[in-house]
């Protein structure tokens, strides 16, 4: 019986012990995609925040305690996001950092929501992240820093008419992406409402790997520019192709081109290309984070995803701050009224209204294959 | 525009028939549709890719170590995957079960070694266009379609004119009987899974330059399969034929039906072809295949 007694009380002990400990420390979770064909800003992401946590950590950490990522892989995948945010969930994270993928942040919301816990998603830039598309309410928990996809499309449509002159546009997008099938929708309606004809929309489906079908068609209708919003992959092998059958059309593409091995992969094919990003390395407001990571890692971080990170990060905390306590509910509250707080991209307001950041600027990037970069071409802070 | 759609039509359809032939051969003579074709045309990919990006190597020797490279893997698959399920006399679904194994074993491999990135071959011919007729091709497109063709016809003279093209034959015919007339099975079997993995070489070079190069890029390969089984598996000038036309059809459904639904079609001909006409266009019968 004692012996019973005095096995009871040291587990009794060690529990107490082991709660106390995990009570010096916020657990946030971190969903990303550190394997599988967006790994590549999924790593580069990992390093920032983990860069940053170190030195919120090491001036005191938040509400007096240390913050820790626990930090899945998703794989880029759905069904794998849902897991990962369903484990995060057990593991009892106060907030969620990720996904980075539109589809995959829509995938993981209700279950973050179910759990009233927080999510600020890094670049996932559909509408439909932070609003129900069912009820058209804003998700309650879901929250990002980036700019949203009617922006961005319109910025495409904007940056089509009047710098490069277009008339008649095109659109070769992926009809099994959620972020390629809107993005393929706002930049028609954009493109239509400043005047512009769209003489083609076509589309392929996830995997294919020869588009010339499509491109056939398009270059029948000879548009000035075609719109591909799709990945550095996608759009490497369109533009090959599309040179290969002899469209001379211009290039135009959105923020997930913005990956360095975009030059590599499309070659001569991509060069003088536009697409549309989040930041620039050129950027003035993020020169200090670059310079940061370059010295602790040896190159150059591959954004957007690790400024995006780092300001999703930088929400959390600062709601915490405000909110005063881990509790979901209000935590909640505090992210959607944050207001002017410094972020590595710059200063950021969160809209109460749908949880998107308030202007939030985009900048238009030239391909330039000769000198292996992406030319800084323009910066929108607003379309209208 | 029918004309570029023939056009791309017949360039898509080379590359799946030079695909095709490796599935062709193999069927012919272990009587499997060996699966793991496709992850062997991605490490002749990758062989190609190291000698084009590491070595420096211009075209013809990245395409002869390709073929090179992607042979021996593929004998060396026969040996460690199939060989002692052959010499057990397994029924052809076991080694079509472990040739799924390979294929995914492989591509996990390359994954946990060389990772998911994608990789791109550099320019080798630059991008040069020939136009015909309003209606445009790259020349590479035109290189790689004729490639095939000599690929293919020097394959067949092979196998028709050649004392080991009839031992393989034979083999085909009856492989018992076969090594009682005195050849060596094990060694034919490795000419057969070398010839199928030079094939494989050329179609991953092909492949990595048109499209990238990474680890799932052997799934296309299910294109090739539906090829081989509409010309007849087990037959050369068939699978050259199902190339061809799975090409052609493909393109002209996504040109002027819908691009999305070009994979319901492909499909839909694979279980056409497998309902109605199982030895497809041009396996005469399951005596005589190659």
């Amino acid at each position: 019986m004692r012996r019973i007694v005095a096995l009871l009380v040291a587990l009794l002990l060690l529990v107490l012990a082991g709660s106390a400990f995990a009570a010096d420390i916020i657990k946030i979770g971190h969903t990303v995609s550190l394997t599988g064909g967006a790994s590549m800003w999924g790593q580069s992401e990992a390093r920032a925040l983990d860069m940053l946590l170190k030195k919120i950590n090491e001036s005191g950490g938040v509400l007096g305690k240390k913050i820790e990522f626990i930090r899945y892989d998703n794989r880029n995948d759905a069904v794998e996001s849902v897991n990962v945010a369903r484990r995060l969930v057990s593991d009892g994270v106060v907030a969620v950092i990720g996904p980075a993928q539109s589809g995959n942040s829509i995938a993981t919301a209700p279950v973050l929501e179910k759990a009233r816990i927080p999510m600020v998603v890094t670049t996932a830039t559909n509408p439909y992240v932070t609003i129900d598309q069912k009820t058209g309410k804003v998700r309650p928990f879901a929250f990002r820093p980036c700019f949203i996809d009617p922006f961005q499309g319109t910025v495409a449509a904007r940056f089509a008419i009047t710098d490069l002159g277009a008339k008649k546009g095109a659109i070769l997008y992926d009809v099994g992406s959620d972020y390629g099938q809107w993005l393929a929708k706002y930049f028609e309606e954009a493109f239509t409402d400043k005047g512009g004809t769209i003489v083609a929309k076509e589309a392929f489906r996830t995997d294919e790997l020869d588009y010339r079908a499509q491109l056939g068609k398009i270059k029948d209708l000879a548009p000035d520019v075609i719109f591909i919003p799709t990945s550095q992959k996608e759009a490497a092998m369109a533009a090959k192709q599309a040179r290969d059958i002899g469209i001379t059309a211009t290039l135009l593409g959105t923020d997930n081109w913005g990956s360095p091995d975009l030059i590599e992969l499309g070659g001569s094919a991509i060069d003088g290309g536009y697409f549309v990003n989040l930041t620039d390395l050129a950027d003035p407001d993020i020169q200090d984070f670059v310079a940061e990571y370059k010295a602790a890692f040896g190159e150059d971080p591959v954004l957007p995803n690790p400024v995006m990170a780092q300001d999703a990060l930088i929400m959390i905390v600062e709601a915490l701050k405000t909110a005063g306590t881990t509790d979901g509910d209000k935590l909640a509250e505090a992210l959607a009224n944050l207001s002017g707080i410094k972020v590595t991209s710059g200063v950021l307001t969160i809209s109460p209204e749908d949880h998107n950041p308030l202007d939030k600027p985009a900048v238009i990037q030239q391909v330039d294959v000769a000198n292996k970069t992406f030319k800084f071409v323009k910066k929108y802070v607003s379309v209208d | 525009m029918f004309l570029q759609t023939l056009i791309t039509g017949l360039s898509i359809g080379g590359i799946y028939a030079l695909m095709a032939v490796g599935y062709s051969l193999v069927f012919s003579v272990l009587n499997f549709s060996n699966f793991a074709h496709g992850a062997v045309i991605m490490l002749g990919a990758y062989v190609g890719l190291a000698l084009a990006t590491k070595l420096n190597f211009g075209f013809g020797l990245v395409l002869a170590g390709s073929v090179a490279g992607a042979g021996i893997i593929a004998v060396l698959n026969e040996k460690l995957a199939y060989s002692s399920l052959r010499r057990r006399k397994a029924p052809s679904l076991y080694l079509m079960i472990s040739a799924m194994g390979c294929a995914v074993f492989l591509e996990n491999l390359v994954y946990a070694t060389i990772g998911s990135r994608f990789y791109a071959f550099p320019e080798f011919f630059g991008r040069q266009v020939v136009t015909i007729f309003g209606s445009s091709v790259s020349l590479l497109d035109v290189g790689a379609f004729i490639f095939a063709l000599i690929a293919i016809l020097g394959l067949h003279l092979f196998i028709n004119r050649t004392r080991t093209g009839t031992a393989i034959r034979a083999g085909v015919c009856d492989m018992t009987m076969c090594s009682l007339m005195g050849v060596d099975l094990n060694r034919l079997i490795a000419i057969v899974f070398l010839l199928a993995g030079a094939f494989a070489g050329v179609a991953g070079v092909f492949l990595g330059i048109k499209y990238l190069v990474y680890p799932t890029m052997g799934w296309v390969t299910n294109k090739a399969y539906i090829a081989a089984v509409i010309g007849g598996l087990g037959s050369l000038p068939g699978a050259l034929a199902g190339g061809l036309i799975l090409g052609v059809v493909e393109t002209f459904v996504s040109t002027y039906i819908s691009s999305v639904l070009r994979d319901v079609f492909s499909f839909t001909l694979l279980i056409a072809f497998l309902v109605w006409r199982p030895n497809g266009l041009m396996g005469i019968d399951s005596e005589e295949k190659v």
